[in-house]
């Protein structure tokens, strides 16, 4: 087991150091930011145009629309989480830290979701306005996209730990994440869908942030577990 | 034991009361997926036996064995042992927890 | 606490040699009970006051449904076993479970389908929790064996398929709870005669309860001769697999 001596840092400043370093590093990379931002962006303004121009019925689909354009936004851009550390073989260097692997995943999927996730679902209440999403379901749009995404990011991490070290992985990684994310999704939508008839909305999100704490503890475990096995 | 048999004639039993193209189906599937999943693996382990025939029989054939020489084989064969060796070290009981 | 014992049964040849020995009673006990559920239930049931002889359907569709439930605990405890204590045997296992589990999830929903198509007048419906729960499962198994095949390092792929098992056990059943709940919230108007509990006279239940019996069987009989299989590539330099199969 890890030697405990003095001069190794605590775990606390050993999450707050790979924080500051990933989101050091992705201020450098502005395109890992921006890409996953535009194709929420682009996805969402296909929908009109490929389904419908009615407003009624662009009301209907614009919560299954935004969500399914956050999901898939979010699986994207997962694929950046540990690659670049992979390859340049900072990961290994990673595993080999006393520190608990499990907090330094979690700052990993932290700094992760504040630069890819948190943007989109920024922006999302434009989004919605286009797709003429009701006005009383900004909110709950806005609300269950904050709680609901980093649980997609938490699950993702788990599906990229498991194929980073492969040649070819975008759709394996599409394949094992997606299903997995059945429960957000069905959540995330009737969150935006039913307050608007009369259901309560603190109901839904309070059953997204039980996901949401059911994934901060249990994710980063299978992540760490998954990294031991793909990294060496 | 509990009823009597429902059909009196065959065309009644292969009708199944205006049921016949779903039941039947039903029963075509499930008998597809039972034999599939009971000959594949025969399948393959006959298969197993041939491949290794053959290559028993390449071994024993020739002295150099060239087969052996190709960088593929070479290394299926150096993982293998490293399987195996992996294995007795698996296997063994005692200090593991 | 004295391992011996499990590690011996890990141990891929005392399990070829175990299960040569319980194979035929198995087989002979998987026959005789599969044709009698088989002859009982296209034979004797008698139709059902609301489904007719459709319940033929039910007594495949129930057994074969409530067999595939299986699979994810199966292979999480194997996946577990393989990346505890590291024994191959777990792996083996768990790798053909993977295929025979969707072969069961697919047969489910087909079954299902044909049934619903009678019943329900559509052979899809998203209202049917079972139905759509089924069918993420279903995606799921297919994502095991699809990281499978993507590695090609067989120690990696089976700590990596071990993992994704354990993950997708506990994701079916959230995904199994989130989809009913769905159902209950979202469509409170289901089609009528949704349930299957219409059938459940003793005389539908007794060959159910042997098909379910006879097609445990079969999935225990496949799964022991896929497995013997894989012992004897994956060990075919151990000599006393090499013994074997010039005997053979």
């Amino acid at each position: 087991m890890a030697p405990v001596t003095t001069g190794i840092a605590g775990t606390g400043s050993a999450f707050m150091a790979t924080l500051k370093r990933d989101l050091l590093i992705a201020s450098k990379r502005k395109n890992d930011m921006l890409n996953p931002f535009m194709f929420f962006l682009i996805v969402a303004s296909l929908f009109p145009i490929a389904v419908t121009r009615e407003p009624q019925q662009l009301t209907d689909i614009s919560a299954g629309v935004l969500w399914i354009a956050a999901l898939l936004a979010s699986l994207l851009a997962m694929d950046s989480l540990y690659r670049s550390d992979f390859e340049d073989g900072s990961l290994a260097l990673l595993l080999l830290c006393p520190q608990p692997l499990y907090f330094m995943v979690l700052a990993k999927n932290l700094s992760h979701w504040l630069v890819s996730g948190l943007p989109v679902v920024l922006v999302s209440p434009l989004i919605a306005y286009m797709l003429k999403l009701p006005a009383e379901s900004y909110l709950p749009l806005f609300l269950s996209l904050l709680v609901g995404t980093p649980v997609l990011s938490l699950l993702g991490s788990i599906g990229v730990a498991l194929t980073v070290g492969l040649g070819s992985r975008g759709l394996i990684l599409a394949v094992i994440t997606l299903p997995m994310t059945v429960p957000v999704l069905i959540f995330g939508t009737l969150a935006v869908q039913e307050p608007r008839f009369g259901a309560d909305l603190a109901g839904y999100l309070a059953i997204l942030g039980a996901q949401l704490l059911a994934a901060i503890a249990l994710a980063p475990l299978a992540s760490a577990a998954a990294l031991r096995i793909s990294v060496n | 034991m509990l009823a009597e048999i429902q059909f009196t004639s065959l065309a009644e039993f292969l009708a199944m009361g205006g049921y016949g193209f779903n039941v039947w189906s039903v029963y075509v599937i499930f008998a597809v997926f039972v034999i599939v999943n009971l000959l594949a693996p025969l399948h393959r382990r006959k298969q197993i036996v041939r491949e290794f025939k053959r290559r028993e029989s390449r071994q024993s054939q020739n002295v150099t064995d060239f087969d052996n020489l190709e960088s593929g084989n070479r290394q299926e064969d150096l993982q293998g042992q490293l399987n195996e060796s992996r294995d007795k070290a698996a296997n063994l009981p005692g200090d593991r927890k | 606490m004295n391992w011996t014992w499990f590690h011996q049964l890990g141990s891929p040849k005392s399990f070829y040699a175990l299960t040569s020995q319980w194979l035929p009673w198995l087989v002979t006990v998987m026959v005789i009970s599969m044709t009698a559920a088989l002859v009982w239930a296209l034979l004797y049931i008698p139709p059902d006051y609301q489904q007719g002889y459709t319940t033929r359907i039910l007594v495949i569709h129930v057994a074969v449904a409530g067999t595939s439930l299986a699979f994810f605990p199966l292979m999480a405890v194997a996946g577990t076993i393989t990346l505890v204590w590291r024994i191959k045997l777990a792996d083996m296992v768990a790798r053909n479970a993977a295929t025979l589990g969707a072969w069961f999830s697919f047969v489910t929903l087909a079954t299902g389908s044909l049934w619903g198509s009678v019943m329900w007048g559509t052979w899809w419906e998203w209202t049917d929790a079972r139905l759509v729960s089924m069918l993420f499962q279903f995606f799921l198994l297919l994502a095991v064996i699809a990281l499978r095949s993507a590695m090609d390092d067989n120690d990696k792929a089976a700590k990596a398929c071990a993992l994704l098992s354990i993950v997708g056990c506990i994701n079916v059943v959230i995904i199994k709870y989130s989809v009913e709940w769905w159902n209950v919230l979202h469509q409170p108007n289901s089609p009528v005669g949704m349930s299957n509990s219409g059938a459940n006279g003793p005389e539908f239940w007794l060959p159910t309860l042997l098909m379910v019996v006879a097609v445990y069987l079969f999935l225990t009989v496949s799964l022991i001769l896929s497995t013997r299989n894989e012992i004897l590539h994956r060990e075919r330099k151990a000599q006393w697999v090499r013994e074997l199969l010039a005997a053979s």
